[in-house]
């Protein structure tokens, strides 16, 4: 009897989880048959269609990708570089030293996690308008460095590191510095690719602040050159769209796929649910 | 291995207190640790042994109070200008590292050449016989050879102090042993000064040439190992030191027999070590056992004295009865008389002065 039960739940779970897969990737699927198919199988499902490359090369020559690529690489690199050094530092200041005013400080990092970035659209837009950036990429990237998440990940990654490593170093005269770099970072290594990768097609896929801050192709990321080129040509041709679209998406699932295996164990290890 | 050799610096703490907001972790420590010297600190956990070690190394700064190295004062010195080692409990061995670089790591951190590192790695790889390991990681280490590789990196850079925080307490009892005489063989074979802070009475006894005994946050007693067995000053010392400990016992309670009689002043307290006790029909004390415990070599006798419960070890085949009366007898020079008072620090009659007079001094028959 129990163990019919069991069955059953098993049987749900997993019918339940095949449906939510292919839910999630049936759009994919349509995206890539009509990517690579010519523009008249958008619709019809023919297995004998012919395939072809030329929607790519169409999608790539219409629209400055190449540029977009650049931009938005040097976006997630940017914010990433950003993210790890000051995360770091104020992740050790809060793991491991002790000033006034430490507890409410870390809860106001804490605060930041529960705010959703797109209410303070309209205060960045004005911050960055008063810096004078406008327009460029760093102003894409800049509300984004200080991350509240990526601080409380490596804190608490930092508190189960033995007082006594550090101790030890401390006793070799190692600096605060020497300590982070010598002791701290090495040993967190699987917090930092599980942030790395969050954080990297987090920035990847954002697109409602790039669309707002940007209006040139010289600072635009994928997301906004994406949006653009399928709203601006006239007769959507869903084909060259797609085929847009699997261009922009396509590092970063190809990434997806060759790094599951460490991605899903960094999170587990980094005890992130 | 002589050009490891070096000369131990003197450690002297002076009116040293430590306190946190809410609880004061030592009170009024002073003690002098001779250059060379092995010295343990010696107490039950929370005592605040680990504390003073850390003190010492400079890991933590003290609320009052200054320590005076060689006769230099550091106590605002960071630990890497006090020119000392330290091995932690837990070894604290960097797991991300390997075993060479482990023991070399304050080498790195003080720029020292490649060349000279390397030498010196050989050198105490060949000196700990771990020149095997060096290339593994301390996770595939046993706890044995994990505890040589803290010792590597805590002799590499010949400091001349080293402090040990309990670093035989994880592994086990057979290793220990060993561990114990090695290390103090080290020691005596480089010549530094080593603090070694244990709750372990035989590492404390075995190894050390001054054992520092303390409770509370006090020092209790600072002695060489004999000495505190033979001569403990205090009730607490007398019962820390010895398995099983020495009876501490209210002359009021004995007052009946006549030996006690000098002692009844109210303020004093009396220790006897079981094995000073013996039971002997011409003894002048009169006891009842109460019950016999069996230990293979000895026998532990627990007798009701007047009000007071002695134990009293005795040879193991020695045969006694529970519920019957026995006669005991003790020398006198083994008596100890503590002070319950300040005032009453010296006892009215020093029974260990040398020359006393034994009552009676009863032949081992």
């Amino acid at each position: 009897m129990n163990k019919m039960s069991f069955s059953w739940d098993r049987a749900l779970i997993t019918c339940a989880a095949w449906a939510l897969a292919l839910l999630w990737v049936l759009p994919l699927i349509y995206a890539t048959w009509t990517a690579f198919h010519p523009a008249e199988f958008e619709t019809r499902f023919d297995l004998t269609a012919p395939l072809t490359l030329t929607n790519f090369s169409d999608a790539w020559v219409q629209a400055p990708f190449a540029r977009y690529f650049l931009n938005t690489t040097i976006l997630v690199t940017m914010i990433l570089i950003a993210q790890i050094a000051l995360g770091t530092l104020a992740a050790y200041a809060f793991a491991r030293m002790d000033f006034r005013g430490k507890g409410i400080l870390f809860s106001l990092v804490l605060v930041q996690l529960m705010i959703m970035p797109d209410i303070l659209l309209v205060e960045n837009y004005k911050t960055m308008r008063d810096l004078g950036l406008v327009d460029t990429i760093l102003a894409i990237g800049l509300p984004y460095m200080a991350s509240g998440f990526g601080i409380f990940l490596l804190r608490q990654t930092f508190m189960t590191i033995p007082q006594e490593l550090d101790d030890a170093a401390r006793i070799e005269g190692t600096s605060i510095m020497g300590r982070i770099w010598r002791v701290y970072m090495p040993l967190a290594k699987p917090t930092y690719l599980a942030f790395g990768l969050v954080s990297v097609s987090a920035h990847w896929n954002n697109f409602l602040w790039p669309l707002i801050i940007t209006n040139s192709v010289e600072t635009r990321p994928l997301t906004v050159g994406l949006s653009i080129f399928a709203a601006t040509d006239s007769g959507i041709q869903w084909s060259v769209i797609n085929a847009a679209t699997l261009i922009t998406s396509g590092p970063l699932l190809l990434a997806f796929l060759l790094f599951q295996r460490q991605f899903v164990q960094s999170f587990m290890r980094a005890g992130i649910k | 291995m002589p050009d490891f050799a070096l000369k131990g610096r003197s450690i002297r703490l002076q009116s040293l207190r430590k306190s946190w907001e809410d609880a004061v972790a030592l009170h009024d420590i002073n003690l002098t640790i001779p250059a060379g010297s092995f010295t343990a600190l010696l107490g039950p956990s929370g005592c605040g042994k680990s504390t003073l070690l850390r003190l010492i190394s400079g890991l933590e700064t003290p609320t009052e109070g200054d320590v005076f190295v060689d006769g230099d004062k550091v106590t605002s010195q960071p630990p890497s200008a006090r020119d000392l080692a330290m091995v932690f409990q837990s070894y604290a061995l960097f797991p991300h590292l390997s075993v060479a670089e482990n023991i070399i790591f304050g080498l790195r951190t003080r720029r020292t050449p490649k060349a000279e590192r390397l030498e010196k790695l050989d050198q105490v790889a060949g000196l700990l016989e771990l020149s095997h390991l060096l290339t593994r990681k301390p996770g595939e280490l046993s706890g044995g050879q994990q505890q040589r590789v803290a010792l590597g990196r805590a002799i590499i850079a010949q400091r001349s102090i080293c402090l040990m925080d309990e670093p035989l307490s994880n592994l086990d009892a057979k290793l220990r042993q060993d561990m114990r005489t090695e290390l103090r063989e080290l020691q005596a074979k480089l010549g530094f000064t080593m603090v070694y802070v244990t709750h372990d009475q035989a590492e404390a006894m075995t190894m050390a040439d001054q054992v520092v005994l303390m409770n509370q946050g006090h020092i209790e007693q600072v002695a060489a190992p004999r000495d505190l067995y033979a001569r403990p000053a205090t009730p607490f010392a007398g019962q820390f030191i010895g398995t099983p400990p020495m009876n501490v016992f209210d002359p009021m309670d004995v007052q009946e027999f006549p030996v006690f009689a000098p002692y009844c002043t109210g303020s004093h307290l009396l220790g006897l070590r079981p094995e000073d006790i013996h039971i002997s029909e011409t003894g002048p004390i009169s006891g009842h056992i109460e019950t016999v415990e069996f230990f293979g070599a000895d026998l532990l006798v627990t007798c009701r004295i007047g009000k007071a419960a002695l134990r009293i070890r005795c040879a193991g085949q020695a045969q006694y009865i529970p519920n019957t009366s026995v006669s005991l007898g003790f020398d006198l020079k083994d008596l100890s008389v503590f002070g319950t008072t300040p005032t009453a620090e010296t006892p009215p009659q020093h029974p260990k002065a040398g020359n006393a007079p034994c009552v009676f001094n009863l032949a081992k028959a």
